[in-house]
């Protein structure tokens, strides 16, 4: 895993900002920016009247956000909804934006933990929601060379390392729940140019969820540290 | 004369579907990890290069395949395109509403595009006629002409099967005009390298698999489960969204048993 690099950025108009990189710059490392506004006024088509609606908004660094960004955008909002209470404050809006800070043509698995990261952040950051637990992502490769005759996986692949990679996915996992404070999965996505086995998925997964843990580790030393 | 069953349902739809549930049954009468029929109808569009109709239940879509030639990227120059678009028109269900793409359509437009970019189902560089100067782009185009759930299930299998079905036309470079130049009447069929399949599945109050929900039982579901197989059996992509079940089976173990069982179910169907 490579250092974190967390920033709680003090956006002005917003109640909560977050920033969190993979590796210890946040230029040249997969890195985003999260902000959270909540709970707000809520526009009149969207409102929900047994719970907050919480909305998720995506850009990339350059260009105008499209399909992809769409996608990602639901993607997250499904993941991070259970770590939140929204029952709470009916009839309100919780609105999650997002912005990556590398630029990339295609949202690759590090940005993605990244942007997941970071969301988990801001929502701390700005403390008016309640939450149920903390989503913690990262992300996983399949990698094979040519002298090793199986497959290896490599938590959190730096960028010169996926380009080698076969295969892709990241994991998020929701601490806090649960008696022992152990982790749930909330989302995983694996996707491999050549087939791969349950038993090879099981176990990236079982590797994400010790890098998973690190992060929470790190999240939680970074609160730590602010004033 | 609507019954007070489904007026229930329309009031209750999670207490209806729990009634269901405990009785170990789905309100279609399906059980739990039971699939519905799939029919296909395949090469029916003309005016197109490739085409298929697939009725997964009652969700029915139509896929047509359009193949253009243009110039590739810079930085691709042996590459062609595969473009592919789902679109949910307000035809197919109330829930729809005229106007641009909702944002259902577009996240499954690109999830399709991910599961077919993944699967590697045409090998790009076959789509180059002249490198640097003529590929092929194949424009995949679903639309989903009655929605009961699970479009993208229904809307892979439709692409799949109309690329399958696609000639195009054979093609050459003249080097004197710079032009590519088909024939009329030589058609080549496409390569295909993969024929990937979806299995969709969701997990109902933290307990129970769903395999192939309706548009009834979508909403109620919190966790969607999709697993990609290929025609040899072997796993493509397994995507999870939502927490998974707390019984005793992990939840990814189960569905891509099932999934895998349901691919070789369907290798026996001749559109795909």
């Amino acid at each position: 895993l490579r250092e974190l690099s967390i920033g709680y950025e003090g956006l002005d108009r917003v109640d909560g900002s977050a920033r969190f990189g993979f590796g210890w710059s946040f230029t040249g490392s997969a890195a985003a920016l999260s902000s959270i506004s909540g709970p707000i006024e809520v526009r009149l088509a969207a409102e929900n009247p047994s719970q907050a609606t919480f909305e998720v908004l995506l850009r990339p660094l350059s260009n105008v956000p499209g399909t992809e960004s769409k996608a990602l955008a639901s993607t997250i909002r499904n993941l991070l909804t259970p770590s939140i209470i929204l029952t709470q404050n009916p009839r309100t809006l919780v609105q999650l934006v997002v912005q990556a800070l590398i630029p990339a043509e295609k949202f690759y698995s590090p940005l993605v933990a990244s942007i997941i990261n970071a969301s988990t952040l801001a929502l701390m950051n700005a403390g008016s929601i309640p939450m149920r637990g903390i989503v913690c992502a990262v992300s996983v490769g399949r990698f094979r060379s040519n002298i090793m005759p199986t497959s290896s996986l490599i938590l959190d692949p730096s960028d010169d390392e996926l380009s080698s990679l076969q295969g892709i996915g990241c994991f998020a996992f929701l601490f806090g729940t649960g008696q022992t404070g152990g982790s749930e999965v909330v989302w995983s996505n694996w996707q491999s140019s050549i087939s791969f086995s349950e038993e090879e998925l099981i176990k990236a997964r079982d590797l994400a969820r010790g890098g998973a843990e690190k992060v929470w580790i790190g999240m939680k030393q970074s609160v730590g540290r602010v004033g | 004369m609507t019954d007070n069953a489904s007026i229930f349902q329309r009031l209750h739809p999670k207490v209806y579907f729990e009634r269901f549930v405990s009785a170990n049954v789905r309100p279609d009468g399906r059980h739990f990890d039971a699939w519905r029929d799939v029919s296909a109808n395949v090469g029916s569009v003309s005016t197109a290069d490739g085409s298929a109709l697939i009725r997964l239940g009652e969700t029915t879509i139509v896929c047509g395949v359009k193949a253009e030639i243009a110039e590739p990227e810079l930085d691709r120059p042996g590459e062609g395109f595969l473009v592919p678009n789902l679109d949910l028109p307000a035809i197919c269900s109330p829930k729809f509403k005229p106007g641009p793409p909702t944002e259902e359509a577009q996240v499954l437009s690109d999830r399709l595009n991910e599961a077919l970019i993944a699967s590697d189902i045409v090998s790009l560089s076959s789509l180059c006629i002249h490198p640097g100067k003529a590929v092929w782009v194949l424009y995949v185009d679903a639309t989903c002409i009655n929605y009961n759930g699970n479009a993208f299930d229904a809307a892979l299998m439709a692409m799949v099967a109309a690329l399958k079905n696609t000639q195009l036309p054979k093609a050459t470079f003249d080097e004197e005009y710079g032009q590519a130049i088909c024939s009329r009447k030589t058609k080549v069929p496409l390569q295909i390298t993969r024929t990937p399949i979806s299995m969709s599945f969701g997990i109902f109050d933290s307990a129970r698999i769903i395999a192939d929900p309706t548009s009834f039982e979508e909403p109620l579901l919190d966790t969607n489960v999709s697993v990609v197989v290929d025609e040899q059996g072997d796993l493509i992509s397994v995507t999870q969204l939502g927490l998974s079940s707390s019984g005793p089976v992990d939840t990814l173990t189960h569905c891509i048993a099932a999934a895998k069982k349901r691919r070789s179910d369907l290798e026996k169907q001749s559109f795909i």
